[in-house]
């Protein structure tokens, strides 16, 4: 039986950063993840905004870490080699009711701590964001709004706490827990992990979490939201993200860049079941029409994907974070609630976490050993022609593109495949490279990804699976012998 | 990195590339061929069925077959094949940026001609709802995974479209002892051709639904369980409780063609709306001087003996261009069209000999003639007959219309009133 200081229940960005945060110290961590790779729940389902921090209410728990975790990004993006994008961002208005609005916003940032916002008018709109609707009047403008891939982020998170320690349990749905003399027994399928300590990072699952360690004491709804992803092609690029003026309980359907450097709208905002992430055709009109409210025009038929994600709703909070020791059980760290803005603020959240448990004087003795850098994979389409040739020169994979939408290259994805955690399913695959993440959705590459991923891990094709458990791509060999 | 020269090159090894480049090395041009996957034939290598060649070599042949045809003439040629190379960028003044195993390689050519095909259109683009589990794929995934890897991708299938690949996928799976309980189209006619019906759905009793589609995928432990189907109305949009619910493990989708113009737009071409094609003109020459297109980046064909045909005529200009022959130096007629014809191929057109338009109908249309006109006059009428948007038509213009055409010409197509003797 495995014996840790910290066991980290959930392997989402919130998971994966209170890890590396935590593996700064002299403890013995480990995550567990229900899911066959990290950031695969709510962390893989948002739009990646780094907003600035003018939308939560002051004196609320997101608003003090909002405005601190944006501004810790662009420092973290140097160091774990992840991209972040500084864009900026306007909420738009189109009348004297949403001028109203804009100016509390301007207040609330302010209040949080929100540097440099501005309300601008008329053309000086234009000339920041030429595509934005003519018809808007007013905008709040914020230059720290920045951009992120979600999951890219909480891969290097977790790459970087792997590298300081920390152990990794990938489709590990955790089934009971116990408490122990000295902490607890958790019990995943393929044993049991012993911790002092549970920090509970289980997002939607967090009150379930909960309850089975014995503190029913809050309860999660989750809140769906659809989000859609343009072509790169798709007539606009490079686009300053465009809010809406925000409604009580979300901030309205956003248009913004991605890092990659396609257009993404999002998100709606319904609640529904916790495991419902299925996409809802009224919310894709919803998406198409709060877009056209932002910019002249959306082509539509350039959308290449739709997909949704769950916002953790803990019921009678004020849509606040809950971020707090255990009311019922000692020993036990709740980190849910967990909704906009948690990419925001997830780094700002795991500083918050540690000074929580020092704060219950639980012994934290500082490592002089720590890694804090990690080193971004190679991403062949970002390099000059040159540096292409050299690398291609060194190692042939480079030379086989596999994808050809986003040219990704055989040698990324093997790159991929030796990382840890190890991504083992076509969708963990696609996260860590963009294969399959263009135009043809993997029509092209996704047989040639499974055909690198069987040989990398010594199976037969046939087991290689999409994403969630059961998300088997090829049932068997059509004739055997052949 | 490597800097090469050749008169032509051609980018892209499937029908089109090849018929290509064969014929502008016998148009005495120097010629390069790139083709990003290990082998040559593109598409056809998948295409085990029959049905091609009946232009082009008067017998039935299967796409392989076909595509071995060309291969074979290939390889009696000294055209520079490039195989498992993969093209990164085409610039106006026709660098062909390349890498493979080797590194980064330039082809400084004098023509170009973009041979790349096309892609398939996906899940995403046409927006079906529903949970993101395994199991739904296009069906020239699908004819990838079961025709060249020997891979059992499902066991009981619904189709949502009637394209050509779709149909021809119902059959596949059938003989190889799948289920396929049904293609539903939401068009209230079929897509794929008339013969590809009879023999792929008919024959095998699969049921055809026109004026329906999936409106829900519905997944059960990461995999497809059933999928909703609706019927839909004249606007193409859901009927309210005509909704129902298909058990399957598999979606097929053969929901359209794009071509996959990404270098071309690159190099500055400018792509025709309509058929997400490059603009061309009759010697398929498009918007920069020297770069040419022909096969299914150009426009969606429903048969390779044309793509064939298609691409020699491009070829035959390309090595032209590269010799510096003149061109025609008549001025241009302007080729419009009007509803119900789509589009037309080419949409200029220098020659005053002959020319060749080819152009789909948007809807069935019966009774009808296909009349050209040109400022208003009439310079052309057909014979009444029915046109279907599955079928690519072509308008051969002679001389004498080319001749009388003013600046313009309009392809129409009118429908005759009264039942007029064809």
């Amino acid at each position: 039986m495995q014996q840790y200081d910290m066991i980290i229940i959930g392997g989402g960005i919130m998971g994966c950063s209170i890890a590396r945060e935590l593996s700064k110290y002299k403890l013995n961590i480990a995550v567990c993840e229900a899911a066959a790779d990290v950031a695969s729940g709510t962390t893989k389902a948002n739009g990646g905004l780094i907003h600035a921090g003018d939308d939560p209410v002051p004196g609320t728990l997101k608003a003090f870490l909002n405005s601190k975790g944006c501004l810790m990004y662009p420092v973290l993006s140097e160091k774990l080699g992840f991209r972040f994008l500084k864009r900026g961002s306007m909420v738009v208005g189109f009348n004297e009711d949403d001028l109203a609005v804009l100016k509390t916003l301007l207040e609330r940032g302010r209040l949080n701590g929100a540097p440099d916002l501005e309300l601008i008018s008329g053309g000086r709109i234009f000339e920041l964001e030429p595509e934005t609707n003519r018809k808007a009047k007013y905008a709040l403008y914020s230059p720290h709004t920045g951009l992120v891939d979600p999951f890219e982020v909480a891969i290097a998170f977790s790459e970087n706490a792997v590298a300081n320690g920390v152990h990794f349990y990938l489709s590990s749905p955790v089934t009971a827990i116990q408490k122990t003399e000295d902490g607890f027994a958790v019990t995943l399928p393929k044993g049991q992990l012993n911790g002092k300590y549970l920090i509970n990072c289980a997002g939607v699952h967090a009150d379930d979490v909960a309850r089975l360690a014995g503190a029913d004491e809050f309860t999660i709804q989750a809140r769906h939201g659809d989000l859609l992803v343009m072509d790169k092609n798709c007539g606009i690029k490079d686009v300053m993200t465009l809010y809406p003026i925000p409604k009580p309980d979300s901030k309205g359907v956003v248009l913004m860049s991605t890092v990659s450097g396609n257009i993404l709208v999002g998100s709606t905002a319904v609640m529904k079941e916790k495991d419902d992430v299925a996409s809802y055709r009224e919310g894709i009109d919803e998406l198409i029409a709060g877009a056209n409210n932002l910019i002249e025009k959306l082509d539509i038929h350039k959308v290449i994907r739709t997909f949704a994600g769950n916002r953790a709703v803990v019921v009678g909070n004020n849509n606040d974070f809950y971020i707090r020791p255990s009311r019922k059980v000692a020993g036990l760290f709740h980190v849910a609630g967990i909704q906009s803005p948690g990419i925001a603020s997830a780094p700002a959240v795991a500083a918050y976490v540690v000074q929580m448990l020092k704060g219950c004087g639980i012994p934290m003795e500082e490592k002089k050993n720590f890694i804090d850098t990690r080193k971004a994979p190679v991403d062949f389409s970002t390099l000059s022609t040159e540096e292409q040739d050299e690398l291609i020169r060194k190692n042939p994979a480079y030379g086989r593109i596999v994808c050809r939408c986003e040219c990704v290259t055989e040698g990324e994805i093997i790159d991929a495949m030796h990382r840890n955690p190890q991504p083992v399913t076509v969708d963990a695959i696609k996260r860590r490279t963009r294969a399959g993440m263009g135009r043809c959705q993997g029509g092209f590459c996704q047989q040639k990804v499974i055909s690198i991923m069987a040989k990398e891990l010594g199976c037969s094709p046939t087991e290689i699976e999409l994403g969630d458990k059961g998300s088997q791509i090829i049932y068997s060999k059509l004739k055997e012998g052949c | 990195m490597n800097e090469f020269q050749f008169d032509v090159a051609v980018i892209g090894g499937g029908p089109a590339g090849m018929a290509a480049a064969i014929e502008a090395r016998k148009n005495g041009a120097s010629v390069a061929l790139v083709e990003r996957n290990p082998h040559l034939g593109g598409i056809l290598l998948q295409c085990i069925h029959s049905g091609f060649g009946l232009k082009c070599f008067k017998q039935e042949l299967t796409g392989p077959e076909y595509a071995q045809r060309f291969v074979n003439q290939l390889g009696e040629t000294d055209v520079t094949v490039l195989l498992s190379t993969m093209v990164l960028q085409i610039t106006k003044d026709k660098k062909v940026v390349c890498m493979n195993e080797k590194g980064i390689s330039v082809l400084n050519a004098k023509a170009v001609v973009l041979a790349m095909g096309c892609r398939e259109r996906t899940r995403g683009e046409i927006k079906i709802p529903g949970d993101r589990c395994a199991g739904v794929l296009t069906a020239g995934l699908a004819q990838h995974y079961i025709n060249i890897d020997n891979y059992c991708p499902g066991h009981r299938f619904v189709i949502l479209g009637s394209g050509d690949i779709g149909l021809i996928m119902a059959r596949r799976l059938s003989l190889e002892g799948m289920k396929v309980e049904g293609v539903y189209e939401l068009m209230p006619y079929p897509n794929g051709l008339k013969r590809n019906i009879k023999n792929c759905l008919e024959d095998f009793g699969i049921p055809l639904h026109l004026s329906t589609t999936v409106t829900r995928v519905i997944g059960e432990k990461g995999r497809v369980a059933a999928v909703e189907v609706t019927k839909v109305d004249e606007k193409l949009q859901p009927v309210d409780g005509t909704s129902k619910i298909v058990p399957c493990d598999t979606l097929l989708l053969s929901v359209g063609l794009v071509p996959e113009n990404e270098l071309s737009a690159g190099a500055g071409v400018k792509l025709n709306p309509r058929t997400h094609g490059a603009v061309v003109n009759d010697s398929l020459e498009t918007s920069v001087p020297g770069i040419f297109a022909c096969g299914n980046v150009l426009h969606v064909h429903d048969l390779a003996d044309n793509v064939t045909v298609e691409a020699r005529h491009a070829a035959a200009c390309a090595a032209a261009f590269a010799k510096g022959e003149q061109k025609e130096s008549n001025p241009a007629i302007t080729v419009n069209c009007e509803d119900p014809i789509g589009y037309t191929v080419p949409s200029e057109i220098y020659s005053r000999e002959k020319a060749s338009v080819l152009f789909r109908v948007r809807r069935p249309v019966e009774n009808a003639r296909m009349v050209v006109t040109s400022e208003g006059s009439i310079l052309l009428q057909g014979r009444p007959r029915s046109y279907i948007p599955s079928t690519m038509e072509e308008l051969v213009l002679p001389s004498a219309v080319l001749q009388k055409a003013d600046g313009e010409i309009t392809l129409k197509i009118e429908s005759v009133l009264g039942g007029e003797n064809p």
